[in-house]
């Protein structure tokens, strides 16, 4: 059995949805390169006054009371991703039907255990289209062209038995077969008006009229065109996109928030109709002259929260703000299973990670992108060689380590001091930093440290652990002498 | 007359759907305890430092305030717990914190910075500042075990002038979210906010050439006093001696010996 759903006037049901104004008006879309610009379909209303695909943009216009709008191929494909998403729920074996935009047909073979019978699951795919913004027909038929054909040609809901397509069939327009022109013309000249009157005609007569498609049109017309299904196998991750052209250019961040919402809660929904959650929103916002400015915001952990993903975007934007202004912005997502993980009974042992996204973006904000993360040793011998990595505390463990002494903290000065020392028999003495002058009580060293001598960034120095002694204070720190540079500066002081 | 008791009643009856048990005092649970890793100084704390609370350490430059802070850091992160350091002057030594045992990942470090705001980088405010702001931003998100506010280059004069508000919203921030805030900086100065109150002190010295013949820095003993302990269950009015505990620190090269 084969459900099909179909939205009469697609592109014109799309451009309604986007632009709300136009719901209540006689529109015509046109398309084309200006200023050879087409109509390409029109509202109910716009034909009524007169107005027709294949009209010029100028003929159009002539027409009062209609609007001529420009056709967003963009919208179409954000609609179609929606439609998909819808029939992708209804069943796992769904076919994109061809010269029809918008139409899908649906494999509901083992649906009925999730759905009721035919009737139930047509009535419950109509709701979930109409929920999604559109009006569609839907037919279930257990032959593939029949259902085309009858989702095309009759309103609402229509359901047929097994057997009874032909009869079904019957009282459709021919053009629901989709002829050619020349075809339709002839069929025309013959005084053929419906299905059921080309089924009637005996099947070697047609074609040895119109030629071997005439087979087809006359299976076509009895229902019984034989159809190999091809299941589309989308990429999910492809259809995650959102894209928006601004009517007038943006300067603010704020009014560009509530657009990123709407964009943020369909991919959402999108990603949620999977039971995934979003790992990474990538925004791209095309400004002024042809520049374009890219942000990526890769959460922790994937996140199915649309306030924490929102508030991610507007700290991440409020750091990197576009350097002109804005006129059209897209929205990618990439889906990922959602974090789970058992926390503390009473008390949080980590962060919540939605929270903890928005606090690590705020500390951003306040602090630096690469003054705030973890740290992660690298595996050099220049002492205290580090990396910031990004915060992401793992799932709550124990960890049992070997127990040692308490370890001496060394405080790093960044970036290091200098000093002046007094040597005697190149050893120092007497050390002056931060007008004090410290004596030196006690020392070890010194330490001969080098490396990268292969190359531009090669190092080396001598190290020397010193007690030093004012009048008041004492410490122990870390000094180094600089051969090349020949300076001596305190690395760090012991605490 | 009606009897005191009976004026108490009506008072808390009266008030009861806006301030429940407005004049009876709340009993206080006692604080739970994180461990700090070093046996003595837990002996002297009862326990450790509390969680929920602020702890100060004061004391001068090399009196093993952040040894001990990173040991407890340690202690915390192999609990499971996450924690955090903010560090004003960004001085924290990577290599030291994997030597106390801190599980790096659970560690967030704030690297306060003076390049933020250009026009002040003489004076301390701007990291001071920033540091203060992101102990608030991570007392009010929660979550953490321990955060480490690390003033210990702060010069005593700057320190003192941070606003007494500051310290009791952050003990009732660190209330709420219980987490334990651990202060290090050089002299008192979040007064009567601190619920437990430490000195650091160097103890005896032991000379670079202990161990041989070769002069080498091995380590330093230190000395803790405990200055004040807020959840202590003593009487009041009895002033109790501090309580002193010497502990030491070794380097890193050392264990290896």
């Amino acid at each position: 059995m084969y459900a099909v759903f179909h939205p009469p006037n697609f592109a014109a049901q799309v451009a309604a949805k986007q632009r709300p104004e136009l719901r209540k008006r006689a529109f015509a879309l046109v398309d084309g390169e200006p200023p050879a610009e087409v109509v390409i379909t029109a509202n109910q209303a716009a034909r009524t006054a007169g107005a027709e695909a294949g009209m010029t943009k100028l003929q159009a216009e002539t027409i009062p009371g209609v609007a001529v709008v420009r056709r967003i191929p963009e919208d179409e494909a954000s609609a179609l991703a929606v439609l998909h998403t819808v029939a992708c729920m209804f069943s796992p074996r769904i076919e994109s039907v061809e010269n029809a935009p918008g139409t899908y047909a649906l494999d509901i073979r083992g649906m009925s255990g999730l759905f009721g019978d035919e009737a139930q699951l047509a009535n419950k795919l109509r709701q979930r289209i109409m929920a999604a913004g559109f009006l569609a027909n839907v037919a279930v038929v257990q032959n593939f062209d029949a259902a085309v054909c009858l989702a095309r040609g009759r309103d609402r809901i229509s359901v047929v038995p097994p057997g009874h397509e032909a009869n079904a069939l019957r009282d459709l327009p021919l053009h629901v077969l989709n002829p050619t022109a020349e075809q339709a013309e002839t069929f025309h000249a013959w005084g053929i008006r419906t299905c059921g009157q080309l089924a009637a005609l005996a099947e070697t007569d047609l074609i040895s009229r119109v030629g071997q498609v005439g087979k087809r049109l006359h299976l076509l017309a009895r229902g019984a065109a034989p159809h190999l299904m091809f299941p589309l196998e989308p990429s999910f991750e492809e259809s995650l996109a959102e894209r928006m052209e601004l009517d007038f250019p943006v300067e603010m961040l704020e009014p560009l928030l509530f657009l990123l919402a709407r964009m943020t809660d369909t991919l959402l929904e999108r990603v949620k109709s999977k039971a995934l959650a979003i790992a990474l929103l990538r925004v791209v916002l095309h400004l002024d002259r042809g520049k374009e400015h890219e942000r990526i915001v890769r959460p922790a952990l994937p996140l199915e929260d649309k306030p924490t993903l929102l508030k991610l975007l507007q700290l991440d934007l409020e750091t990197h703000p576009p350097s002109a202004t804005i006129l059209k912005l897209e929205l990618y997502a990439q889906s990922a299973a959602p974090y789970r993980a058992q926390h503390g009974l009473f008390l949080p042992q980590a962060p919540e990670p939605g929270r903890l996204e928005i606090l690590l973006a705020r500390l951003r904000k306040l602090l630096g992108e690469e003054r705030v993360g973890s740290v992660e040793l690298k595996d050099d011998h220049r002492p205290n060689a580090f990396r910031m990595v990004p915060f992401a505390p793992p799932a709550p463990k124990q960890s049992e380590q070997p127990s040692f002494s308490v370890a001496t903290a060394l405080r790093v000065c960044r970036p290091p001091q200098a000093v002046s020392v007094a040597l005697v028999e190149d050893a120092p003495v007497r050390v002056f930093w931060e007008g004090q002058r410290y004596v030196v009580h006690e020392i070890a060293g010194p330490w001969r440290v080098s490396g990268q001598w292969w190359s531009e960034a090669n190092w080396c120095r001598e190290e020397w652990d010193v007690r030093l002694k004012a009048e008041s204070a004492e410490r122990v720190c870390r000094i180094a002498f600089d051969p090349r540079s020949r300076c001596w500066y305190v690395q760090g002081t012991y605490d | 007359m009606p009897s005191s008791a009976a004026i108490r009643l009506q008072v808390e009856t009266t008030l009861a759907n806006r301030v429940p048990a407005a004049l009876t005092l709340k009993i206080k649970q006692a604080p739970e305890l994180f461990a700090t890793g070093i046996a003595e100084v837990d002996a002297v704390l009862n326990g450790g430092i509390p969680r929920g609370c602020i702890t100060e350490i004061a004391g001068a430059a090399s009196t093993g305030k952040t040894s001990f802070g990173l040991s407890a850091v340690a202690a915390i992160t192999q609990s499971g717990a996450a924690c955090a350091w903010v560090d004003v002057s960004d001085a924290l030594s990577p290599e030291s914190a994997a030597a106390a045992g801190v599980e790096l990942k659970r560690l967030l470090w704030l690297r306060a910075s003076a390049e933020r705001q250009q026009k002040i980088t003489s004076k301390p405010w701007s990291r001071l500042e920033q540091a203060l702001k992101a102990t608030d931003l991570l007392l009010q998100a929660g979550g953490f075990a321990a955060i480490v506010l690390d003033m210990s280059d702060v010069l005593p004069q700057h320190a003192t002038r941070i606003p007494l508000s500051t310290w009791y919203r952050y003990r009732l921030s660190a209330e709420q979210a219980r987490t334990a805030v651990l202060l290090l900086t050089q002299t008192p100065c979040a007064n009567s906010c601190a619920a437990l109150s430490l000195r650091s002190e160097p103890a005896h010295v032991r000379p670079f050439n202990s161990n041989g013949e070769t002069a080498l820095y091995e380590g330093q003993r230190y000395t803790l006093v405990r200055e004040r302990n807020r959840n202590e269950g003593s009487m009041i009015h009895q002033k109790k001696p501090p309580m002193r505990a010497e502990w030491p620190a070794e380097t890193l090269w050392s264990r290896v010996r």
